[in-house]
């Protein structure tokens, strides 16, 4: 009872702890923005073509959430991008996983796959953008595969290394108790390396997001990526700016669901993090 | 209520004893570990036989193979050369009729202490109701139910001890094999843990092998203790404990007033000490 009592203490201190720098953050962002505004607006510093003040581009953002730019408005373009990025880092860490558990568990796929595997992870996503419009045309598709490119090496490598430092004397006395194999990977395997693993999907999580932004920039008739690009092709820079800005944000908020979801799904390593 | 306990289960033990099958026969095994720099040879060629609802314990020095040997027993570890036998036959992988105590306790960490000691039912398919009740019988038999939500991190070693012990005997293995279960239990908790094991013993008629470096508790609980050679390690030598020693329903400390016990004890500790001080 006491030590359930002052684990949750230590939790709350935590919180408090990290309540700090989040203010200092806070802090942080309101002075850029106040610099921003009087370099702007206020003093005239540069030229609205260079760097529109911070009312325009929030003016731009939200006439985009009302005016379609080029059939969609602004939450039509993030939500496609979402939608491209979901379904790529989904595959990425589904694939990852399963694949990390596979090498992890058997040596001779190790040794077969590791060579191909080690030159194509030094391959940037970026570089495999035209090949995946070849295969998969200029659509939603290509675009996904570029973020599971990005997404599915560290799924892999961080899976395989979790799985595979997990202490052999669990596994053994899983046996013993008369587990098979399926139960050991699901009850005993898969929950110890679970941190390694969401290092390994955080890692997927961002690198997918920052991959997405990269292929939109380069192909497509939507999404984030493309608002920037459309914005730099009409000489539109509060356009590009929203872009800059939307993907900014929505990036930091994917991040700190999954950090969450790692706190829920791992009540036992209350500590962790 | 003991003595009853020791009326009926002395003429059965009587009766295993002269059985020409016993319930597992180590045969010929040895281990050598390969490791890519080294090899250590751990465990000389072995014959050991256990009968059926006998305990046997077995001391010697650190690093002398002991928790190799178990490890072989139980399946887990494939010997050099030889074999093991259960009832007759090889006794193939691991599995729950030979159930394992680790020395280092090996919880499932992700697990709370009810689920940890419920394994072994739930992958058994052992129905919701006939778990949770035999689940609460280890609780409190262990003095574990409060912790019953509790993750093994959040624990003492005493009480992670307790949980591996619980998890082990809850199968009620043919077979439990131990090694030094008691090791991290402050003396007071050991000594009802060791008549709970005794008690245990006589009731179920389990097989028992029991590592310990405790000579006490070797010659308390056994009716066979085996003392191993340092490293590489071999039988030395193997003492009998008459089924009828007086100690045996007290408690370990009821025991060391027995001359016989004190008797048993000084012969195997200078047993045990010729292999720590020679070079
Ligand atoms: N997996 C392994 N790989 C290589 N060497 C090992 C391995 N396990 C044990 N050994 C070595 O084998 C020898 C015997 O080890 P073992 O653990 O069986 O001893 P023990 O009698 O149980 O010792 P203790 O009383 O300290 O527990 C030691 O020298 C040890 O270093
Ligand atoms: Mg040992």
């Amino acid at each position: 009872m006491t030590q359930i009592k002052s684990a949750s203490s230590t939790r709350n201190r935590s919180v408090r702890v990290a309540s700090q720098p989040f203010v200092y953050g806070a802090v942080t962002l309101l002075c850029v923005l106040a610099a921003w505004f009087l370099a702007t607006d206020v003093l005239h510093l540069v030229g609205s073509s260079f760097l529109p003040s911070p009312v325009t581009v929030i003016a731009t953002l939200f006439g985009l959430t009302v005016q379609p730019f080029a059939g969609a408005t602004l939450m039509g373009h993030l939500g496609l991008s979402l939608a491209r990025w979901a379904l790529g880092v989904g595959a990425g860490i589904l694939l990852g996983v399963l694949l990390g558990i596979v090498l992890a568990w058997l040596p001779p796929v190790r040794a077969a796959v590791t060579p191909i595997f080690e030159v194509l992870r030094y391959i940037p996503p970026f570089a495999w953008v035209p090949i995946a419009v070849l295969w998969l045309g200029a659509s939603m598709s290509a675009q996904a595969l570029v973020v599971f490119i990005a997404a599915f090496p560290p799924c892999v490598i961080n899976t395989q290394l979790g799985v595979s430092t997990v202490d052999p004397i669990l596994t053994n006395a899983a046996r013993t108790l008369g587990a098979p194999p399926m139960t050991i990977l699901r009850r005993v395997v898969v929950p110890v390396a679970a941190p390694s693993i969401f290092t390994g999907a955080r890692i997927a999580v961002s690198n997918g997001w920052m991959a997405l932004v990269g292929a939109e920039l380069i192909v497509g008739k939507e999404g984030l990526g493309f608002l920037i690009a459309q914005g730099q092709f009409n000489g539109d820079v509060a356009m590009i700016f929203v872009g800059i800005i939307v993907i900014g944000i929505v990036g930091t908020l994917i991040d700190f669901l999954i950090a969450r979801a790692e706190v829920w799904t791992l009540p036992w390593k209350t500590d962790s993090k | 209520m003991n003595t009853t306990v020791i009326k009926t289960g002395a003429p059965m033990r009587e009766a295993d004893m002269n059985d020409a099958t016993p319930k597992m026969e180590i045969r010929g095994v040895s281990k050598t570990y390969t490791t890519r720099k080294s090899e250590t040879y751990a465990l000389e060629t072995t014959d050991l036989s256990i009968g059926t609802g006998e305990f046997v314990t077995i001391v010697g020095p650190s690093g002398c193979g002991k928790s190799t040997l178990m490890m072989i027993a139980a399946g887990l570890e494939e010997p050099s050369t030889g074999e093991i036998l259960v009832d007759g036959s090889p006794a193939g992988p691991a599995g729950p009729k030979r159930s394992v105590v680790f020395q280092r306790f090996a919880l499932f960490p992700s697990e709370t202490v009810a689920q940890n000691i419920g394994f072994g039912l739930s992958v058994a398919h052992v129905s919701k109701v006939e778990r949770t009740e035999r689940i609460k019988e280890q609780l409190t038999l262990m003095g574990l139910e409060q912790f019953r939500n509790s993750y093994p991190k959040e624990l003492s070693g005493g009480m992670q001890q307790r949980v591996a012990i619980a998890r082990a005997l809850i199968v009620r293995p043919e077979i439990l094999l131990m090694d030094e279960p008691f090791a991290a239990l402050d003396a007071q908790t050991r000594t009802v843990m060791q008549e709970e094991v005794s008690r245990l013993h006589r009731r179920m008629q389990s097989t028992v092998f029991f590592i310990t470096h405790s000579v006490e508790e070797a010659v308390y609980l056994a009716d066979r203790v085996v003392v191993m050679s340092k490293r590489p390690g071999r039988i030395k030598k193997e003492i009998s404990i008459p089924h009828d020693a007086p100690w045996r329903t007290g408690d370990i400390e009821d025991a060391m007033t027995y001359g016989d016990f004190n008797e048993l004890r000084k012969e195997i500790w200078d047993l045990v000490r010729e292999e720590i001080t020679t070079h």
